[in-house]
């Protein structure tokens, strides 16, 4: 009993398979939430962590300081009960969404970060001797640039934050972890430890996978677009 | 003279107008352009869209009137066919003349060139400095940093001398190449010309 050599356990996650659809649709989906706050937070901190204002300096350090050196499993519990001690009611997915996402944003800040001050500063001479101010700067001039620079690592944030919604199990979430060890330690499901695992991993590895494929072939598109521009360069020179 | 460095002493008015860090990117907006040592243009736009970008986004210019006359300022440097490249395809001359065409298309009385010409090959030289000899005949005031004596004493209607980071000697090219007062100046002129 047990292995992914026994058909009867097999039968079993199939029969039960809604619970791991349900699984992966609330994983899918406080990922994608997730990730939409951990961009916008992401871009803010990276913004302030790279101007003028020693303020801001300061507090995107101590955000980013903060949250990427802790667990995010402890930020998630503290968020949970927290806020259920302070009387406020909230899913354990709105949970998920806030404490992933802000646990990313701290990451995505510093890969944006990373990227703005990989530009020259020559184009930020251009662009104030032109007449743009801060933001202007950031939005039309420097953030397009940082994005072939930025892309990998990005991507290795997603599938991390993906991942991560594991941790919500530990609040008792719905997310695909919990309803695969809830599975296999049901009273009436239990037992297929194999094949639930089997399956639930690679539930996570369709999501996760198509990401890093995504991100491969933009990379190549980049790297074919830079040996195009070598190209007529030399058509100019020769 | 346009923000991009602090002041360390003094101040800068335009227009009567003191440039404080705050207001540095409105007056430059208004009133000045600059093109650098090194380019500067902007790689992840084509051509025109280096030539379009602040005149649309910040003179709120329509689409189709910023490149007619994006395109006018090419035809000038020259360059009119390479409007719908990458920057990074030109050569070095070629880009400073876009650079150049880049600050003709903001309109501003003012044109701040940073030693145009000192990070192009010697054969670039030329194409650059002809069209900034073009252009001082035309109502613009060009302020230029310049290692390039012969385009000074031809184009300049004033010459600054620094050293040291202090004006030494400022009067026309006449007085400066001939009769300079300042000892300085001329220990410079008998290195330079023989």
């Amino acid at each position: 009993m047990g292995t992914i050599f026994d058909a009867s356990c097999w039968a079993i996650v199939w029969k039960y398979r809604a619970t791991f659809v349900n699984g992966f649709l609330n994983t899918l989906l406080t990922a994608a939430a997730g990730l939409v706050l951990a961009l916008v937070l992401g871009v803010v901190i990276g913004l302030c962590s790279t101007g003028e204002k020693k303020f801001l300096r300061i507090l995107a350090r101590i955000y980013v300081e903060f949250f990427q050196n802790t667990p995010v499993i402890l930020q998630v519990c503290f968020l949970y009960y927290a806020l259920a001690y302070s009387g406020v009611r909230v899913s354990v997915v709105t949970v998920g969404i806030i404490s992933l996402g802000v646990y990313t944003g701290a990451y995505m800040a510093e890969v944006i970060r990373a990227g703005i001050t990989a530009i020259p500063t020559g184009q930020f001479d251009a662009a104030l001797s032109q007449g743009f101010d801060r933001l202007q700067t950031m939005r039309l001039i420097i953030l397009p640039q940082t994005v072939k620079i930025i892309l990998p690592p990005m991507v290795n944030q997603m599938a991390n934050l993906i991942k991560n919604t594991s941790c919500l199990f530990i609040i008792g979430g719905a997310d695909l972890i919990a309803t695969t060890y809830n599975f296999v330690t049901g009273e009436s499901t239990g037992g297929a430890y194999g094949p639930a695992y089997l399956v639930g991993g690679l539930l996570f590895f369709c999501m996760c996978y198509p990401l890093s494929l995504m991100a491969s072939k933009w990379e190549a598109h980049l790297k074919q677009k830079s040996v195009q521009t070598n190209d007529d360069k030399k058509e100019v020179t020769a | 003279m346009n923000g991009l460095e602090e002041a360390t002493d003094g101040t800068v008015s335009v227009d009567g107008h003191e440039m404080t860090k705050k207001d540095r990117a409105k007056l430059n907006r208004e009133y000045s352009s600059m093109v650098f040592q090194q380019f500067n243009l902007y790689p992840h736009l084509s051509v025109l869209g280096n030539l379009t970008l602040a005149p649309t986004k910040l003179k709120k210019m329509p689409k189709k009137e910023a490149e007619e006359l994006a395109m006018e300022n090419l035809e000038r440097v020259g360059l009119a066919h390479k409007a719908h490249v990458l920057p990074t395809t030109l050569s070095g001359g070629q880009q400073q003349r876009i650079a150049i065409a880049r600050a003709l298309t903001m309109k501003n009385p003012i044109i701040y060139f940073d030693e145009p010409t000192s990070a192009l090959d010697p054969e670039m030289v030329k194409e650059v400095l002809d069209i900034m000899v073009e252009l001082g005949k035309e109502d613009i005031t060009m302020v230029t940093v310049t290692h390039e004596m012969g385009f000074a004493r031809e184009v300049a209607d004033r010459v600054v001398f620094c050293d040291g980071g202090k004006i030494i000697e400022e009067g026309t090219p006449e007085h400066f190449f001939t009769s300079p007062k300042e000892e300085r100046t001329q220990a410079f002129l008998s290195k330079i010309l023989r």
